[in-house]
């Protein structure tokens, strides 16, 4: 690439060129003035020429033509270093009027880093920079460290109204006013002068001027004199089209005026002069000179001999104590001609010249300790290295070595190290070396604010543009440029850079920096006055969770004084804070279905619907009804959406979270909701396309309308609370409407600290929630918000009264359904489902009023109290309310419930009402009340039943009962137990007073005791209670309290909750015979109530069914026979009879098989005891306890086996048929005889026989209780008979 | 000194920033964790840097800014650790060794089954044997 195409080539081309120092006199400037120019302004677009083609040669002989060229023009008081505060002064200018243009910029979208990498270098950069460089680098000219700047030639302007020109022309080039590079002999004053006359044409004809020419001609040869004349248009309204002039005014005045009395031919004329100018006197000169120089050059510097000279010269020189600037150097000095010959070869674009003479002049320059124009000679090596293309790495040295260099020297030398640097990043821009570039601009930053603003600006830039772009450094270093600007004040830029630092951050988890750089822009922006933006900034770091306490305060506090100075009621769109969790939405809303408790509407409906199946009428049906009825009306949208009634309250439950550690007040928390009246179908569409629109203007202006007009037409429900900092809250919002039509739930809103409106839009969350399905009960997720307000129907509130919370378990109390119809119309058909019979039970409308628990006690003057049995109203599980049933107006209907904590948990009661709506006309056939009740049922007694049979008699069974008290402070008094079936009868084994020494049981206490159940004569049940009523015998357990009051168990409530616990365990007929119910009763001593535990006087019932009488064997016997004989062995041996009574329980008949042995290692179950016994202690004798047979019978596979004695011969013989094989039928008893011989005496154990049975199944019980054997063998009883000698 | 370790997870986002300064200097050091980013893209996108080793974990030191040197270290489930030094003569063998030993704390601490991976690290246990390491570091490279 052709160096001096690219940037940097461009700017040194335009910069790096011969300056004229022009001299006018006040009337030429004056003729100027009249085009709204200076008379350099009305030059300068003549100065750069495109295609001057002039050929050139300097130090060699081969000539070369230069095609662009460029003149610079300065007044000759402005040839000097310009002042620096002057200079800053103008920079802060042009930037102040560069961020003013970009203000309309400020407003809009946020940039996108994708858009900023994928746009090229002159898109991204603003295009002012190049002009701050351009005029950073002005500030540094007219220094005399180096030549190029130094005045070529002069041009002397004199005005042909002005008195002797010729005189003039003297004058001007004269002492005072001419720079002090000319008069401090830092350049020398013999330079090319020209003249130039300068006529305006509105003073008359050119004659007089021609006649002035002539004597300049004369006067300073005819080579150096021109005529200039101006101003030929009279009108002064010639149009430029593309004003020459504008570029180069700096100011803004109206550039339509400008040159307005110069036409074409003035034109022309300027145009020929200047071309001229460069190229007949301009450049020849300074070929002239370049020559010159360069033959100077050769004869003192060039050569070996020269070198070795200068060397040694300037080594004696080294002595002398340095200046800080090093020497000084006048025009005739070496040094400054070699200077200035390379300077003119590069301006001249020899430079091949220019480096060599640099070379030279900078190994002099850097002995003799002058850095500065050491530095300056580097940078011009570093720039003709770029200029020839070649050595890459020489170039970036000498950038690099002159930067440093220029730093050396002091404050001073900044400046001209930025102007290095400047360059230098050129060069590396123009190599695609963005990243050393970006380091560049960073070093050249320096301390000043806005200086370093714009650097560091400049350098994130490269770091963007750099390959691969690294953005975190683009973001950083325009991070701290907007930190910069925000220094000096220039807040506009200051918001430009950081908003681009925002599209690197966007979308990123750095959020202490984003909460930075958000807040920084909020405060500048309300700065400016610009709220919106700022409020929108703001609301950025509004949920800053991660901050501190105290910058979250701060950070809301900022905030909400943002948008009180704003002024005006802040809606905002989507406000962070508090939190809304979208996926709680919960929307419950009432068609048929109603519900008493929001706790019941948040059960899942399969719940509810298993309930309802049997009293509602099926949905099809409904449905079909209301089509049937309306069909014409309501379309088929409607059917499929949502249906509420006009009246009822819908109820959307939202979650509010709080991210910051501070609480929030939040006020005026809403509904925003949207309210069609339904004039016909055609409408409801229109209204209903218009509401699909979700873009934010839209929802904004609904939201503006439904808070402004539509109230009427609905009501809304407003909560106020705080948020405690991390809290999070569930809030119920309801929305009631008042007219039918369409209902849309919208979202919600809020106010923050009572000054900030927040709006939340459902819509665009719960499609999300909806395929989740948490949704409870939506066929199409669009319409799940959207309601069909239907007219009003009748609706049943209810609630159970006193309903405790918390039951030991046992506990029966009595309860009270309270219904209530505030509408007019009144409700029939009222049913009700439980879902837990063994809890609830309904009662009788006439147990209302009855005092409870001595309505249980049993009445002892004989009246018995009857209560007439309703199983007329139940259906399966469904109760029916009698049918006169009519809820109706301000009275509440009350009907008595009976609860009964069956178990000990906590149990969820549903319980689902239905009733029909006696209006026809009405939208809806039914509806359905729904309450859920939870309640805890706490453990309080255990009791657990064991049953065994008694083997001494038959049909008599031992019941021990356990009770233990499970309650941690409640103690019980245990009143009664009854047991129930047919066939039995309960009793005590002993008194009750003896038995027990104290009645009650304390909390963790237990006791066991023992009860005889017997088997009631047939005779007794037939004549029982009737068939309908229960069997039940009772006994009493306590002797005080109640007064000896027994309780009557047949009575409704306890009946029917043994009933439902019977079907609960099992489902066997009540009349079995095999199985007892017990039922025990108790009441509470009241010591000291639990909070939240039921009060009052109550009645505990535990219910224990099918306790089977069975033990693992269905056959039982019993051997009967004499138990002591006296017999004389000496005359015969002794035969014992016995009877064996065999008793089948099980269904089936059994056969038996009774097998005796003699054979002593099979018995010898009497040899050691009966030896041992039979050898004295006859005084020993007693009677064997039942606790011993207990014990074996309970445990018969248990038996001991006792060791076999071998030396023993078996006393006694069984005489009878060894084996006796019967049939037992089914509940049967069957005696069998059983005879012995005894031939000794003693005491003799007849235990060596078993029983092996089998039960015969019949087929159709073949099944029937496959858990017990159908066979088995059972060892023999121990019976023991003793036989004396009879004297 | 060490005034700044962080934890970068692979898509760049911050796990874990710890300053050891009493300072307010927060936002400085995310702001200068965040730039060194862009450093170890760069070195791990051009590998002809690193030199022979191709699993070598250690990047060096990433890039001095006027206080500080920025020390750099890449797991090899893209986890970037970050050191941020105000000694200007750290040697290279004690920053490797640092890194080490706070790459075992690292996986330690999300080797917690209740460690959600790509959340931020929140582990008291693993910010206290961080302080230990940090501290440790100052001693050896003081000694």
């Amino acid at each position: 690439m052709d160096p001096a195409r690219t940037p940097l080539g461009r700017m040194l081309l335009d910069e790096i060129t011969p300056v004229v120092m022009v001299i006018r006199t006040p009337l030429v400037e004056e003729a100027c003035r009249k085009n709204g120019l200076s008379f350099v302004e009305m030059l300068s677009p003549f100065c750069s020429f495109s295609n001057i083609d002039v050929p050139v040669r300097t130090a060699s002989d081969q000539p070369y033509r230069i095609q662009k060229f460029k003149l610079r023009l300065f007044y000759a008081s402005d040839v000097r270093q310009p002042d620096l505060q002057v200079a800053n002064e103008r920079l802060k200018e042009v930037i102040t009027q560069a961020g003013e243009k970009d203000l309309s910029n400020l407003s809009s979208d946020l940039p996108q880093v994708d858009e900023l990498l994928s746009s090229s270098e002159s898109e991204i950069l603003p295009s002012w920079f190049d002009f701050f460089n351009k005029q950073l680098i002005r500030t540094m000219s007219f220094s005399d460290h180096e030549a190029f700047d130094h005045p070529v030639a002069c041009l002397l302007v004199v005005s042909s109204k002005d008195e002797q020109p010729i005189n003039r022309f003297v004058d001007l080039y004269h002492g005072d006013q001419l720079p002090s590079l000319l008069n401090d002999g830092a350049m020398d004053p013999k330079i090319l002068k020209l003249h130039l006359l300068v006529h305006d044409n509105q003073d008359g004809a050119p004659e007089k001027a021609s006649k002035f020419l002539n004597e300049m001609r004369s006067t300073f040869g005819s080579n150096s004199s021109q005529l200039l004349c101006i101003n030929s248009s009279q009108g002064g309204l010639v149009e430029h089209l593309q004003n020459p002039w504008a570029p180069f005014k700096t100011d803004a005045s109206p550039t339509e005026r400008l040159g307005c009395f110069l036409n074409i031919d003035d034109f022309n004329e300027i145009k020929n002069l200047m071309q001229d100018l460069a190229s007949k006197h301009v450049i020849p000169y300074m070929e002239e000179k370049v020559r010159v120089l360069n033959q100077q050059v050769s004869a003192t510097r060039k050569g070996f001999r020269n070198q070795i000279k200068n060397l040694w010269w300037r080594k004696g020189k080294e002595d002398t104590p340095d200046a800080s600037n090093g020497p000084v150097y006048t025009y005739s000095s070496i040094e400054s001609q070699i200077r200035v010959l390379g300077d003119y070869a590069f301006m001249l674009r020899d430079y091949e010249l220019a480096l060599s003479n640099y070379r030279l002049i900078s190994t002099d320059y850097k002995l003799d300790k002058a850095w500065k124009r050491y530095a300056g000679v580097q940078e011009m090596m570093g720039l003709t290295y770029f200029m020839l293309d070649q050595s890459r790495k020489e170039a970036e040295y000498c950038m690099e070595n002159a930067f440093n260099t220029y730093l050396k020297t002091g404050p001073t030398g900044h400046q001209n190290a930025t102007r290095s640097g400047l360059w230098w990043v050129e060069m590396l821009k123009t190599r695609d070396q963005y990243k050393e570039a970006a380091g560049v601009y960073f070093r050249i930053s320096g301390e000043e604010p806005l200086h370093s603003a714009v650097m560091l600006e400049q350098a994130s830039y490269c770091y963007l543009l750099s390959k691969p772009p690294m953005l975190r450094k683009f973001g950083f270093h325009l991070i701290l440029s907007g930190n910069q600007y925000k220094k000096s004040d220039q807040i506009k830029h200051a918001i430009r850079t950081y908003r681009r630092a925002i599209s690197v951050l966007k979308g990123t988890t750095w959020s202490y920096i984003q909460d930075h750089v958000h807040f920084h822009i909020g405060q500048w922006y309300s700065f400016l006055g610009l709220y919106d933006s700022a409020v929108s900034h703001l609301m950025e770091i509004l949920s800053c969770g991660h901050q501190s306490k105290t910058t979250q305060e701060f950070f809301l506090k900022t905030f909400l004084q943002t948008v009180q100075k704003s002024g005006k009621a802040c809606e905002v769109m989507r406000l962070p804070l508090p939190v809304i969790n979208s996926s709680s939405l919960k929307v419950v809303f009432e068609d048929h279905r109603t519900y008493a408790s929001s706790a019941a509407a948040g059960v899942r409906e399969n719940i509810w619907h298993s309930l309802e199946e049997e009293i509602v009428p099926s949905l099809h049906t409904a449905r079909t009804n209301w089509l049937d009825e309306q069909s014409n009306f309501i379309s088929k949208r409607i059917k499929d959406s949502n249906i509420c009634i006009v009246g009822e309250a819908i109820k959307v439950a939202i979650e509010f979270q709080n991210p910051l550690q501070i609480s929030i007040p939040l006020s005026d928390v809403s509904l925003m909701c949207e309210l069609y009246v339904r004039s016909d179908d055609a409408d409801s569409e229109a209204n209903s396309s218009t509401a699909e629109l979700q873009n934010d203007e839209t929802t904004k202006s609904i939201a503006d309308r439904f808070m402004n007009s539509d109230v009427s037409s609905f009501t809304l429900s407003n909560v106020e609370f705080t948020l405690e900092g991390g809290g999070r809250k569930m809030v119920q919002l309801t929305v009631t409407p008042r007219v039918e039509g369409t209902l849309k739930i919208v979202g919600v809103k809020w106010k923050l600290s009572s000054s900030v409106v927040g709006f939340h839009n459902f819509v665009t969350s719960s499609v999300k929630k909806i395929q989740k399905g948490r949704k409870k009960n939506k066929p199409s997720p669009a319409d799940n918000l959207k309601f069909v307000v239907v007219k009003p129907v009748p609706r049943l509130e209810g609630f159970i009264q006193s309903l405790p919370e918390k039951v030991y378990a046992g506990e029966l109390q009595q309860l009270t359904l309270e219904l209530n119809n505030k509408s007019d119309l009144s409700v029939k058909n009222l049913k009700m489902n439980i879902s837990h019979p063994r809890f609830l039970n309904i009662g009788n409308q006439r147990n209302l009023n009855m005092d409870y628990p001595a309505c249980f006690e049993k009445k002892t003057n004989g009246v018995e109290q009857t209560f007439p049995e309703q199983t007329s109203n139940v259906l399966q599980n469904v109760f029916l309310f009698p049918e006169e049933t009519v809820v109706q107006g301000d009275t509440s209907f009350l009907w008595p419930l009976w609860l009964h904590a069956a178990v000990p948990g906590k149990v969820s009661l549903y319980i689902i009402l239905y009733y029909e709506i006696e209006n026809p006309e009405s939208f809806m056939k039914y509806r359905t009340l729904r309450m859920l009740y939870n309640l805890e049922v706490l453990p309080s007694l255990d009791v657990s039943f064991q049953i065994s049979a008694c083997p001494s008699t038959l049909e008599e069974f031992l019941v021990r009962m356990d009770v233990a008290n499970k309650t941690s402070s409640k103690n019980f008094q245990i009143d009664q137990l009854s047991s129930i079936g047919y066939q039995w009868e309960i009793s005590l084994l002993q008194p009750t007073d003896s038995l027990y020494s104290s009645p009650t049981l304390m909390s963790g206490q237990a006791f066991s005791c023992y009860l005889m159940l017997k088997k009631r004569k047939r005779l007794d049940s037939s004549e029982g209670n009737g068939s309908r009523s229960l069997a039940v015998s009772d006994i009493q357990l306590s002797t005080e309290g109640a007064g000896g009051m027994m309780y009557d168990i047949s009575l409704s409530p306890v009946k029917d909750f043994h009933n439902v616990e019977r079907l609960q365990h099992g489902d066997s007929q009540e009349g079995d015979s095999k199985t007892v119910d017990f039922v025990l009763l108790s009441r509470p001593l009241n010591r000291e109530t639990d909070a939240g535990v039921s009060d009052g006087p109550s009645l505990f019932s535990h219910h224990e069914c099918h306790c089977s009488v069975i033990s693992t064997s269905p056959i039982s016997w019993i051997v009967e026979g004499p138990r002591l004989i006296h017999h004389d062995f000496s005359t015969s041996f002794c035969e014992v009879t016995l009877k064996m009574t065999l008793y089948n329980s099980a269904d089936a008949a059994a056969s038996v098989r009774i097998n005796t042995m003699d054979s002593s290692q099979n018995v010898g179950a009497q040899s050691s005891d009966a030896s041992t016994l039979a050898s004295g202690n006859q005084a020993g004798w007693y009677y064997v306890s039942l606790d011993s047979e207990l014990k074996v019978t309970s445990d018969v596979s248990g038996i001991r086996m006792k060791p076999p004695s071998s030396d023993n011969v078996s006393p006694f013989v069984w005489t009878g048929s060894s084996s006796t094989k019967v049939r037992l039928p089914p509940l049967s008893t069957l005696a069998i005889p059983l005879q012995i011989s005894v031939f000794s005496p003693g005491t003799y154990d007849l235990s060596n026989y078993t029983l092996q049975w089998s039960v015969v199944l019949s087929d159709n019980q073949g099944n029937y209780r496959e858990t017990r054997p159908s066979s088995g063998t059972c060892q023999g009883y121990s019976y023991y008979l003793t036989v004396l000698q009879s004297t | 000194m060490i005034v700044c370790i962080a934890v970068v997870g692979h898509q760049n986002n911050p796990l874990y920033i710890q300053s050891f300064t009493e300072a307010d200097d927060a936002l400085k050091l995310h702001h200068i964790v965040h730039c060194s980013l862009d450093v170890v893209d760069e070195r791990v996108n051009n590998p002809k840097k690193s030199g022979p080793l191709l699993n070598e974990t250690f990047l060096g030191l990433l890039y001095p800014t006027e206080n500080y040197k920025v020390y750099g270290y890449l797991t090899n489930t893209k986890v970037k650790f970050i050191l941020v030094t105000t000694d200007l003569d750290v040697k290279d063998a004690d920053v490797r060794n640092f890194f080490r030993r706070f790459h075992a704390a690292y996986v330690d601490a999300v080797s917690n089954p209740f460690h959600v991976p790509g959340k931020k690290i929140t582990s008291r246990t693993f910010a206290e044997r961080v302080s230990t390491i940090v501290k440790a570091f100052g001693l050896s490279s003081a000694g």
